[in-house]
């Protein structure tokens, strides 16, 4: 099903911004926040995995349901480096992305949601383990 | 030790009020906070020293040896990036601006993927603003549009408007009303008087559509704007014309949608209409808690406020091209500087791929994302606890933070400076 995509911020996220290897962080980082009747006609109940796929990629976001705070047809997930991760890169001659009032596909998924490390990995990085 | 009075480094409201308690070179007790406050106050997960990447992992290196190898990285590419500069102070800010003009480099600023499009509309047609302390005492209307202060700026609307009882309103609560625009029902949306629901994308359009209604032509605008109806849309006007002073806050709503520094340029001509029928300002919600220093001091030492790019020998700035995103993305800059910021966090994965790619040095007290994609990281007091120095708050009034903590830890004024005298005497400056 197709949704508009906003990120924004969340006081959770916000409160671990110097903390960001923390399970909090990854946590609330990788969830995505929909209207209940959406999740009825996509088939996925809270803390199941859905598949968010826009222009650049795809990346697995845990469900996690809104109420009515979310309009049907929309979906709201918190800034970080999940939802970056599909985030496309051209800034319309601006120097600003598209960070909101994206385009996407969601599907249902049994994938498993990938942990920082992969995340990390997958770009190209290496993993600070900290002591 | 107790100190009174001290800032919070956090969020673009840089409340004055914080109460900090430190013991033992830690902070043990903060008063005043909010909960972002609070934990960075309280944070207490900062890299040691400083760590190289090697083959097979990390290592340990001295500031020394960690200021060598910066030299090596910047002096040797022809297009470094300098970025980030939002969470340090004004003082270390300035040298950056020197070390640009030194190395022919681009420094942008995190500003470019947050309220950048709104200095690009304020360049358009001006920004009727005004100080905070204004709003407090005086505006009877508030309207939030597009920002979240629940849960990005916590304390904004108990320190200036919705709970600040002011000199001109003795009971905020009663005497304000507080409208608030969203695409989504927050937080903010709940403890307002009105709130508008806007279909995402639709910003343009009901701002226009105000701006009619506030010159009289109602009879242009049809029954429904966005998934707003011409009723609700009425009322609002007439709200704002009764007004005694009307006060506009917004967020990254508007610059990080389709239409970016034109839908903030189409809030700022709506505030220029209503100005006609009272007095009417409109101030952008800051983020980081000095991001709005760096454009400052950008501006008075290059002409520019972010996004400048010295390789020509003269400041040359164009959003789009110049701006980070555009120059990673492009894989343009062949080594880059990122201080007080976390651009692997928040980028584009595009961007952040030429960053695994290419020398990175990060200045930053914690590990964050951009660790994993770093050469190299050296950690420097964090600016507000353990380093002083200038931060602007949103409204752009410039406050000193103060220092809670004696620390081992290099200043960025401190560290960045030696590497830009080292820079000089590679360059025989
Ligand atoms: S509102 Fe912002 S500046 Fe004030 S305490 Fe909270 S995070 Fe700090």
């Amino acid at each position: 099903m197709r949704f508009i995509l906003n990120t924004g911020r969340t006081i959770v996220q916000g409160c671990h911004v110097e903390d960001k290897y923390s399970e909090t962080y990854a946590g609330e980082v990788s969830t995505c926040r929909m209207n209940l009747l959406d999740m009825l006609e996509l088939g996925v109940e809270e803390g199941e995995y859905v598949s968010v796929t826009c222009g650049s990629g795809s990346v697995v976001l845990k469900v996690v349901a809104a109420g009515e705070a979310i309009p049907c047809g929309s979906v709201f997930v918190p800034y970080g480096p999940y939802i970056n991760h599909i985030m496309p890169e051209d800034t319309h001659s601006t120097g600003m992305p598209d960070f909101k009032s994206v385009v996407v596909v969601i599907t249902p998924t049994t994938e498993p949601r990938k942990t920082l490390q992969d995340l990390i990995e997958d770009l190209g990085g290496r993993m600070y383990e900290i002591r | 030790m107790k100190f009174d009075d001290v800032l919070c480094p956090f969020c673009g409201c840089l409340c004055d009020d914080i109460t900090v308690t430190a013991e033992g070179g830690r902070v043990t007790g903060v008063d005043n906070t909010c909960l972002l406050g609070t934990s960075k106050f309280l944070g207490d997960n900062r890299l040691k020293n400083p760590i190289m990447r090697t083959d097979d992992g990390w290592k340990d290196v001295t500031y020394d040896e960690a200021i060598a190898s910066t030299l090596d990285a910047l002096l040797e590419a022809d297009r470094p990036l300098l970025y980030g500069w939002s969470g340090t102070h004004g003082e270390a800010q300035c040298i950056g601006v020197h070390m640009a003009e030194l190395l022919g480099a681009v420094i942008d600023n995190t500003s470019s993927v947050c309220h950048g499009p709104s200095i690009l509309a304020i360049q358009e047609v001006g920004h009727p603003g005004c100080t905070l302390g204004q709003v407090k005492n005086r505006a009877d209307v508030i309207i939030y549009w597009g920002c979240n202060p629940t849960e990005a700026h916590p304390r904004h609307m108990s320190r200036y408007t919705t709970y600040a009882d002011g000199y001109f309103l003795d009971n905020a609560f009663r005497d304000r009303t507080v409208i608030v625009v969203d695409v989504r029902r927050t937080e903010t949306a709940e403890l307002a008087d009105v709130f508008v629901e806007i279909k995402p994308g639709g910003d343009y359009a009901v701002l226009s559509a105000l701006r009619a209604m506030v010159r009289g032509r109602d009879e242009m605008i049809p029954d429904s704007i966005a998934g707003v109806s011409k009723e609700q849309l009425r009322h609002i006007v007439e709200i704002c014309k009764n007004a005694k002073f009307c006060a506009v806050f917004f967020g990254v709503g508007l610059t990080m949608t389709r239409g970016k520094y034109k839908n903030v340029r189409n809030a700022i001509e709506l505030v220029d209409e209503l100005s006609r029928h009272t007095k009417a300002t409109i101030t952008p919600m800051r983020g980081h808690f000095n991001v709005y220093g760096s454009n400052e001091v950008n501006t008075w030492m290059s002409g520019y406020p972010y996004a400048i790019d010295f390789c020509r020998g003269i400041a040359f700035y164009n959003p789009g091209e110049t701006t980070a995103v555009d120059i990673l993305a492009r894989k343009e800059c062949d080594a880059a500087l990122i201080v007080a910021s976390d651009p692997a966090a928040h980028l584009p994965s595009k961007c952040i791929r030429h960053l695994a790619n290419i020398p990175v040095v990060q200045i930053d007290p914690y590990p964050n994302m951009t660790t994993a994609f770093c050469n190299l990281q050296i950690p420097v007091a964090v600016s507000g606890i353990d380093a002083e120095g200038t931060a602007y708050r949103m409204d752009g009034v410039p406050i000193r933070l103060r220092k809670v903590l004696e620390t081992e830890y290099p200043t960025d004024t401190m560290l960045l400076g030696r590497i830009y005298e080292a820079m000089m005497e590679v360059r025989g400056r």
